[in-house]
């Protein structure tokens, strides 16, 4: 039962308190990118959250099994990037083969994943930064995929509505989008302290 | 066909190149970074034990160790520093100690707590020099009592962790767990199930009384011996004669002791503490108690609770205590509730009314202590009352 | 070549395009690291060796690697020269390596480097790319320290660790926090804009021309519908 309260606590944590685009910083690219409309910041957080967990459920056994193993903890960036590499052009060549139609809907956006940060940020935080076993890395990776999901989804919302107002030549465009960012950011500061409270 | 195997080519000899170039930088930089990371271990176990040198970390799970301690180092001259995690008044912390060679404290420093009152900030310092032997007798910060308990317990695991470390061993267990294994060595019959037995009757040389659960007999604690009778009262422990005789004898009183109840609205003047009362054959007294503590008496400020302590108390005819227990309470945690505590009570046993006054309060619970004392002192106005004396 | 073209290569990154303002790469370490002064400059200073480096290696190469294999190439290439960094940061600046924490790895997946080794290194002679790098990676760093600064001295009253009398003691403590961050960054955009007259090339949208993922990609920007592919 406690292991299971200490799996939401870190589902929940990477969520809200931890999320990894607005409080984090991972991931901006897209976040800033392909939020523009509502289907495709679903497209494209599904899909890394997708990414995300298949690249955790192979990269934690590599460093503890073979990594770790041989004394070849330096090698960790260049093994898990090429390792994310190989797994998104594995992840769509299957997806069109098996699933034509969820390929349709995720195709265009397993490419761009491959340089996203927040997906070798998380499975390196895993390892480094919490020390999580496979069941908690698992988790974790899927919060955080949530996390950026639901900035997405919830930031496509807020620019459909700076595209309808005016704005000083100079914002225009980028900088009103970040300012935008600001403040959805600012919104998540309120569910610090959520987290710890939470079987309280 | 071509085009791939040159993909695959350069793609492998560019990899093994990385690789090569990593290994060797790893070859220059790994012990660098190894020692710097040494260094600031050490740095951190300075702070607590200033005169160590080359600390080394000590796999613990080797040892049998007190729960509290979590990480050991080792130092060259003998001396060890110990985390430690314990738990206070609200939460968790986790404090570090330094040991030198001889067994003394040479420093305690908390490293993260969320305390309230933040008493573990400056305790540490009041335990440096303290060693297995003083460190009971170091005073706890008054209105902290939990917080700098706890601190002062977990440095003292540290202290019998020194000695398992360096080869002794330690008793490492609590007076209840001490107290449990007697009761049960002294009647295995008793299937270690033992409550403790409200003492009605002079008893002499018995302090405290304890009934198997089963129904098997009763152990009685006469200074450091634990005694087992059968449940009709005759010695079952291998002793001398004369104290099977007196310890039989004892034990008989107690059990044959019958309470009569006392109707107290018949007497106008009975103080307002007594709740009932009763008489033994032999002519004793019990009462049971409703003291005033913080609960009734309690600043508003601090949520009162509104409960009275509930005491029985069991006394001759001549005013003397005979036996003092707390059985119910509802005082400030870890402050006033102190009142429930044996070491508490039980300085009550034996006190007459010329002397019940002479007993170590509860620090940082002045209202709790009182609202006690001015129950008891309510015992013997009581039993003059019974007696008719006015 | 002549030195003119040579000079402009170098300062095109510390203004007209720099990476941070203009071209809108790099944006999450950017945000992540410019809280403190040290931190941004370290940052800076870490991505600008890792920059130079794989350019001039991969400029090198140009001609050895096949263009299939170009973008995995390019990305062990990178990883290594990040990993090598991120050991001698480890060992000789163990302060910074705790600072930076898993943000020196990312720097793996920099768009910045992975950018100009597509762009530009893969195409032009060592040294022009070394210019090149040393331009970027100095306008990055550039970027990162201007942020750094007003977030440092207006969020915590401090420059590079050390107290400012006065500002000390009228802190807005969120510009150190995320959404200071965005704010700040929106800000520095639309003043680099402002102060260029709009002669930067100011992008409202990402356009796929510096996107690393563009080899994968195939398409003309990020939000085109099928059938708008190149």
């Amino acid at each position: 039962m406690d292991a299971f309260k200490s799996l939401i606590i870190i589902l929940m944590s990477s969520v809200l308190v931890n999320n990894y685009v607005l409080s984090r910083f991972l991931g901006i690219c897209p976040f800033l990118g392909v939020s523009k409309k509502l289907n495709q910041a679903v497209g494209m957080g599904i899909a890394v959250t997708l990414v995300m967990v298949v690249a955790t459920a192979v990269t934690w056994p590599i460093q503890h099994y073979i990594l770790n193993v041989f004394d070849l903890g330096y090698m960790q960036t260049i093994v898990f990037i090429l390792v994310i590499a190989s797994l998104v052009q594995l992840t769509e060549m299957m997806l069109k083969r098996y699933i034509p139609a969820l390929h349709k809907s995720l195709g265009v956006y397993l490419p761009l994943i491959t340089t996203n940060c927040a997906v070798l940020g998380v499975t390196i935080d895993n390892i480094t930064e919490h020390n999580f076993n496979f069941v908690e890395s698992l988790v974790n990776s899927l919060g955080c995929g949530l996390g950026f999901l639901l900035a997405m989804v919830l930031f496509s919302g807020v620019r459909s509505r700076i595209n309808d107002s005016e704005i000083p030549e100079s914002f225009k465009g980028l900088p009103a989008t970040l300012i935008a960012a600001s403040f959805v950011s600012l919104a998540f500061f309120g569910f610090a302290g959520v987290v710890d409270k939470l079987f309280a | 066909m071509k085009s791939q195997i040159k993909t695959v080519v350069s793609l492998t000899v560019i990899c093994a190149v990385v690789a090569v170039l990593l290994a060797v930088t790893n070859y220059i930089t790994a012990p660098i970074i190894k020692k710097n990371e040494a260094a600031q271990v050490n740095g951190a176990l300075s702070v607590v034990l200033p005169s160590g040198e080359g600390f080394e970390a000590v796999d613990i799970s080797k040892y049998e160790l007190p729960e509290t301690i979590t990480e050991v180092y080792s130092e060259k001259n003998g001396g060890y520093v110990f985390k430690m995690l314990t738990s206070g008044y609200g939460s968790d912390f986790v404090l570090m100690c330094g040991i030198d060679a001889n067994g003394a404290v040479v420093g305690a420093t908390c490293i993260s707590s969320n305390e309230t009152l933040g008493a573990e900030k400056e305790y540490g310092k009041t335990l440096v020099g303290a060693t297995g032997e003083t460190i009971d007798g170091v005073a706890t910060v008054s209105g902290a009592t939990r917080t700098t308990d706890a601190y002062k317990n977990a440095v003292r695991d540290a202290l019998n962790a020194k000695i398992i470390l360096g080869g002794g061993s330690v008793d490492l267990r609590d007076e209840t767990q001490i107290l449990a294994d007697n009761l049960n060595a002294a009647l295995p019959a008793g299937e270690g199930k033992f409550t403790p037995v409200f003492i009605t009757e002079i008893l002499e040389g018995v302090q405290e009384v304890y009934k198997a659960e089963n129904g098997a007999g009763y152990v009685l604690k006469s200074g450091e011996n634990f005694i087992a009778t059968a449940a009709d009262g005759t010695v079952v422990s291998d002793v001398a004669d004369d104290v099977k005789t007196a310890m039989s004898d004892n034990a008989k009183k107690l059990i044959s002791s019958k309470l009569t109840q006392i109707d107290i609205s018949g007497y106008a003047d009975m103080p307002t503490q007594i709740e009932e009362a009763y008489k033994t054959d032999s002519g004793n007294y019990v009462f049971h108690l409703k003291a005033a503590g913080f609960g009734i008496n309690g600043d508003a400020w601090y949520n009162p609770s509104g409960e009275y302590i509930k005491i029985k108390v069991s006394a001759t005819k001549d005013g003397k205590i005979i036996a003092c227990e707390t059985v119910s309470q509802k005082e400030t945690d870890g402050i006033g509730s102190a009142c429930a505590d044996k070491k508490f009570y039980s300085q009550f046993n034996g006190k007459e009314q010329t002397n019940y006054k002479e007993i170590d309060a509860i620090s940082g619970a002045t209202v709790t202590t009182n609202g006690y004392k001015t129950a008891i002192s309510k015992v013997f106005d009581a039993i003059n009352i019974l007696k008719g004396v006015s | 070549m002549n030195k003119n073209s040579n000079l402009s290569i170098l300062l095109k990154g510390l203004l007209l395009e720099n990476p941070v303002f203009v071209l809108i790469l790099g944006t999450c370490p950017t945000l992540a690291t410019s809280t403190t002064v040290i931190g941004a400059i370290g940052m800076g200073l870490a991505a600008t060796a890792v920059l130079i480096c794989s350019n001039v290696v991969i400029s090198l190469l140009r001609n050895v690697i096949p263009s299939s294999a170009r973008i995995p190439c390019y990305i062990v290439i990178i990883a290594g020269f990040v990993t090598i960094v991120q050991m001698f940061i480890h060992a000789y600046l163990p302060a910074l390596y705790d600072m930076l924490g898993v943000y020196l790895a990312l720097i793996t997946v920099n768009c910045i480097i992975l950018g100009r080794a597509e762009m530009f290194a893969g195409k032009n002679t060592v040294g022009k790319s070394a210019l090149d790098g040393v331009g970027m990676g100095l306008g990055f760093t550039l970027a990162l320290l201007m942020m750094a600064t007003v977030r440092e001295v207006f969020g915590a009253g401090s420059f590079a660790g050390i107290e400012i009398p006065f500002i000390s003691n009228y802190k807005i403590e969120i510009l150190t926090k995320a959404p200071g961050g965005f704010m700040v960054y929106g800000m520095m955009i639309a003043l680099v804009y402002k102060l260029t007259h709009g002669k930067a090339p100011k992008k409202s949208e990402f356009s796929c021309a510096d996107c690393p993922s563009a080899a994968f990609c195939g398409k003309t920007s990020c939000t085109a519908e099928k059938g708008e592919e190149k």
